[in-house]
């Protein structure tokens, strides 16, 4: 006989009982040893049979102390193994639906078989066919045990599901409403409909919750117009039949009332005046109890100009705000606006966790909130906002954490928790185009750490976590090749957000030869390229501005390159010139699907007007040009030329493309640019991008003309290919590629686009959205022809996807409504496939 | 084909379990690993278990695997608390955690679990042979949380932040009382308060170069030796004049 209390040591332990469990796999899990010290009724055995009900394999677990002897003792656990399920069989839906009840409840053979596996089946069962609409579905499960030579104990369940006729509701009567008509109250439930004959999208099911959710829409309803006393008296179901239900609601609706005197105490920081403002109600007005609420806090928008956000906005993070009624007489409602402003709050600690990669220092340089500053929430917002836009982190799982809100201090911490998301790109494909075998190899790194290329350890896979940006590129086929390489820093120096970028390129361009079909090497166009740019945050207007300046130098040679583009084949041309850029972007929150916010840019490139001060005579070069232009249209013209003028036909050529090289050997241009787009949610989800976008290259002297290079090529998918020569490939879908400029490109050109996206998924691992738009634009050579009403319109829909390591890969289907500028009808419907991220 | 791959292939437990121990005595860690991952489940709850589920743990240990060590230690010590092995799997489950730490500008909270299971390591086995090394991986640590937060006030006074900069060190000279960064601390909270005073609004300038000569004062007298002084005093000079020029105006 134990009493408990007393101490032994353990001699030997048993396992005893109805179980499969080898005893050596039983008592190494319960932790018990031999020549241990036990208490009876102590912690140890106490940890042992908690372990082992804790695996969820027992019916039943007991601890024997037997064998007494002196103060040694054996030890015996008893346990009997919970029943395995061997067979299930379920009765009352299709066979489809057994796979899916076996998944969703973990039915399979060799599941232990425990009362609340059974429960749970039950409930799981009828509240997913009571929602389905079938009210009166009835679950029964049952299990019998069973024999066999099998040692182990096993039952076989059988699950009887009656799911009984689909109950719809016939009618929803109310009783007791005379103010308002039963159409409007039953509009006001969102959820519960009654059976009508044209209702697809919501079905007229009977689902209990959301009936109760109705009810309280009903009672708000009259809340909203002034009836605050309304209530539900009662609400009850009666079943017509089988398949009919009918809801009857009784209400009672009471007075109507209006908002008497509000006055405000309390408020020192904003004046009455102001704060009635806010407020936006007037003596007089309806009494509107949900309105009132949403004026002082609107908890559906965390940006709303509502009184809270006033004082949160201000520092005030520990105010309080409370609507009290003070007289009711007369159902005029006088209000007092009670407000507790607390003591001004201030960020204590600032802290970010969740960078496992990136760097403090390339976070904090961007947090709006910094310790010792006043607590504003329009800061955390902010902040949040541009944290996501860096890209490093998932937008969506940006976090603030308040943490430690102390009101007798006035001080608080926030915490910002961040999740690090791929930001690296890899690009490696081979495919047919252009007439060949094209290979690329892309790879961008946009959080790298360039000062530790040289560290091995930091090679994960590679050196990142500063925020620098590196992207190397490169791609060929028999008919070209380049090479880029480009590397910016956000914040160069660390001081201030002084962005240098840099980025060289090469590129060759061959010829294709007529009789072999292949490249012709001994033809090509080659392209060397060197830029450096800086850009800097202005704090004027506002800190959403960026001026950006760059120098670019380009090298173009010609070697024996002889096509419609170029009137001289042979020769060289050299680019060199400034940019400077004025943009304001604050868009919100993620960069991949910006919800609201704008985007806009203005940016003038310009070259050096060498024709000012060079002193050579373009006037009079035009004028030869001309001359010898006629020569060779005459020439075109003429059947049978003589000898004699085909040599001047000759000669004349010659001379153009030396006029030309003369021409462009420096080029002499200024181009303007112009962008905007705004994003703007129309309801929760749906989001419409308006966006404008113009383009001017013009020449400073009109006799040297506009130069080949820099132009605009309008049409399709707006991907630019391999082409360096500083041309800007602008999307226009719906038309195939550059088809609405000239073959050397525009010189002018306008585009508008509407986009209305709707979100599909905005998970970390894929973000999906699909779109549908309407385009117009054109481009012209000419100003005299620019008419930015005749524009070539389109319209379509498509889809994006966004995945870390592959980027933006989308596809679009656009529908042209106009002719191409050369007369000819375009086909009608457009594919394009969209690559990268278009900006 | 080595006598290695005959037995990795082999079904014979016996013999790999013979040949995982004399490869784990050869310092062979990731040969016996592999054998040792392939028949720890066959002795589970055998006596033989306690031996392989420490070699296995020291074996990835030894791999650098560290997450995978510290859990399978921290296993060990859970089923075997009376091994002899016990203390020993105890500190390389802890020490685990130290290499997973990882540098102090990204978040710490691996550095922080390995303090605490180093000192639960303290506190358990006082009388441990391992003591000075955990002491030593302790501070360590810490100096890795106090370098975070001492780099991070810095670089608001590097970004002009001189506000926050202040209450940044501030807070660290209240949470790292005995901070190896200390001086360099004082001295660059005092830098802050004196751009902070010079460049200041005038209606808050008084207050300002008080408050940066009080910082300065702070300095002299924790650290009359700092090597800062030099560059301080002038500045404190600088200070002093300006307001001079408010006092003689009232």
């Amino acid at each position: 006989q134990v009493e408990g209390g007393e101490t032994y040591l353990i001699k030997e332990i048993s396992v005893t009982g109805n179980t499969n469990f080898s005893e050596q796999t039983i008592i190494a899990y319960s932790k018990l040893r031999k020549d241990e010290e036990i208490q009876v009724g102590g912690e140890k055995i106490a940890n042992a049979v908690k372990t082992l009900w804790k695996s969820n394999l027992f019916s039943s677990i007991d601890v024997y102390v037997v064998n007494i002897d002196g103060n040694t003792a054996d030890l015996e656990i008893h346990l009997s193994d919970l029943p395995e399920l061997k067979d299930l069989t379920i009765e009352g839906v299709k066979k489809g639906k057994k796979d899916e009840i076996i998944d969703e409840n973990k039915l399979k053979p060799g599941q232990k078989v425990t009362e609340n596996l059974i429960a749970t089946t039950k409930n799981y069962l009828t509240s997913k066919y009571r929602k389905k609409g079938f009210l009166n579905t009835d679950v029964r499960i049952s299990t019998s045990e069973v024999i066999d030579s099998v040692e182990k104990e096993r039952v076989d369940m059988r699950i009887l599901i009656d799911k009984g006729e689909k109950v719809k509701i016939k009618s929803i009567n109310f009783e007791g409403n005379e103010i308002m008509s039963d159409k409007k109250l039953r509009k006001a439930m969102k959820n519960t409909k009654q059976k009508k004959f044209i209702r697809f999208l919501k079905r007229s099911k009977y689902i209990e919750d959301d009936f109760r959710e109705d009810l309280v829409s009903v009672v708000d309803y009259y809340k909203e117009n002034g009836y605050r006393d309304a209530r539900i008296i009662s609400d009850s179901i009666s079943y017509l039949n089988e398949k009919n239900i009918s809801l009857d609601i009784k209400v009672e609706e009471g007075e109507k009332y209006t908002f008497g005197k509000i006055s405000f105490i309390g408020n020192t920081i904003y004046s009455d005046r102001q704060l009635s403002n806010l407020l936006g109600i007037k003596e007089g007005d309806t009494y509107n109890g949900v309105e009132l609420r949403e004026r002082i806090a609107d908890e559906t928008n965390p940006d709303a100009n509502d009184i809270t956000n006033a004082y949160q906005n201000f520092g005030y993070m520990f105010s309080t705000i409370n609507p009290v009624e003070v007289s009711a007489e007369g159902n005029v409602i006088d209000m007092e606006i009670r407000i507790s402003e607390g003591k001004p709050a201030y960020f204590n600690h600032v802290t970010v966790v969740g960078n496992d990669v990136t760097n403090d220092h390339v976070i904090y340089r961007e947090l709006r909130t910094r310790p010792g500053e006043l607590y504003r929430k329009a800061d955390i917002i902010r902040t949040i906002r541009e944290l996501g836009q860096l890209g490093y982190f998932d937008a969506q799982q940006i976090v603030p954490d308040i943490k430690n809100p102390n009101p007798v201090d006035g001080t608080l911490d926030v915490e910002y928790s961040l999740v690090e998301q791929g930001s690296s790109q890899i690009q490696l494909q081979g495919g047919y185009g252009g007439g060949g075998f094209i290979g690329t190899l892309g790879l961008s790194f946009n959080n790298f750490a360039i000062k530790d290329i040289f560290k091995k350890d930091a090679y994960k896979p590679v050196p990142r976590g500063d925020g620098q940006s590196l992207a190397l590129r490169l791609q060929a086929s028999q008919f070209f090749q380049t090479y880029s390489f480009s590397f910016s820093e956000p914040w160069y120096g660390g001081k201030k957000p002084f962005q240098l970028s840099s980025s060289i390129s090469h590129s060759r361009q061959f010829l294709y030869d007529n009789t072999t079909g292949r490249a012709d090497k001994s033809k090509s166009f080659n392209i060397t390229g060197l830029t450096l740019g800086v850009s800097t945050r202005l704090s004027e207007p506002d800190d959403y501005f960026m001026l950006s300046q760059a120098i670019s130098y380009q090298h173009y040679d010609l070697q024996n390159y002889n096509t419609g583009l170029f009137t001289f084949g042979d020769g060289t041309s050299n680019n060199l010139s400034y940019t400077v850029g004025l943009s304001r972007s604050d868009l919100s929150v993620d960069p991949i699907y910006p919800t609201g916010g704008s985007n806009f840019s203005v940016s003038a490139k310009f070259s050096f007007p060498y024709s000012l001060v060079n002193g050579v005579d373009y006037k009079a070069l035009k004028e030869d040009r001309e001359d010898q232009n006629e020569i060779i249209s005459d020439y075109r013209a003429n059947q049978n030329p003589t000898l004699q003028e085909t040599a001047a036909f000759n000669d004349a050529n010659a001379r153009v493309s030396e006029i030309d090289q003369q021409r462009f050997n420096w080029l002499e241009f200024y181009k303007i640019k112009f962008k905007a787009d705004w994003y703007q949610s129309l309801t929760k989800k749906l989001v419409l991008r308006p966006s404008m976008e113009f383009g001017f290259l013009g020449a400073y002297n009109n006799d040297r003309g506009v130069i080949p290079f820099e132009r605009f090529f309008v049409g399709g998918d707006g991907l630019a290919n391999y082409s360096l020569d500083g041309r800007e490939v602008v999307q226009l879908r719906g038309y195939p590629n550059q088809s609405l400029s000239s073959q050397d490109g525009g010189s002018i050109y306008s585009k508008f686009s509407l986009e209305l996206r709707y979100p599909i998924t905005l998970g970390a691992q894929a973000k999906i959205y699909a779109l549908s738009f309407l385009e117009a634009g054109t481009s012209v050579n000419d100003f005299k022809d620019f008419d930015p009403f005749k524009l070539n319109r389109s319209a379509g829909f498509g889809l994006r996807i966004f995945m870390p390591a592959f980027g933006l890969l989308g596809i679009d289907f656009g529908h042209a409504f106009d002719n191409l500028p050369d007369g000819t009808a375009p086909k009608k419907w457009e594919t394009h496939f969209i690559i990268g991220q278009q900006f | 084909c080595s006598d290695f791959q005959k037995t990795l292939k082999s079904e014979d437990t016996a013999a790999k379990f013979e040949m995982a121990n004399e490869l784990f005595e050869a310092e062979k860690w990731n040969k016996s690993y592999r054998l040792l991952d392939q028949i720890l489940q066959k002795y589970r709850g055998k006596p033989q278990a306690e031996k392989l589920t420490f070699m296995h743990a020291m074996c990835s240990y030894k791999l650098g695997s560290y997450y995978e060590a510290s859990f399978h230690f921290d296993k060990f010590t859970d089923i075997y608390p009376q091994s002899e092995k016990a203390e020993e799997a105890a500190f390389l489950a802890a020490k685990g955690y130290y290499f997973n730490s990882p540098v102090y500008s990204k978040e710490q909270k691996e550095t922080i679990e390995a303090i605490e299971k180093l000192q639960l390591f303290v506190n358990q086995y006082p009388e441990s042979s391992y003591l000075g090394e955990a002491n030593q991986l302790v501070k360590e640590l810490d100096f890795k949380l106090e370098k975070k937060a001492y780099e991070i006030a810095k670089q608001y006074n590097k970004i002009y932040e001189y506000k926050a900069s202040i209450k940044a060190f501030n807070n660290f000279l209240l949470e790292f009382p005995g901070a190896t960064l200390r001086n360099d601390a004082f001295y660059y909270r005092f830098d802050s308060a004196y751009n902070l005073a010079v460049l200041s609004v005038e209606y808050l300038k008084e207050d300002r170069l008080n408050d940066a000569i009080g910082y300065y004062n702070a300095l002299k007298k924790a650290y009359p030796n700092s090597e800062y002084l030099e560059a301080a005093n002038l500045m404190e000079e600088e200070l002093q004049q300006q307001l001079n020029t408010f006092t003689t105006k009232s």
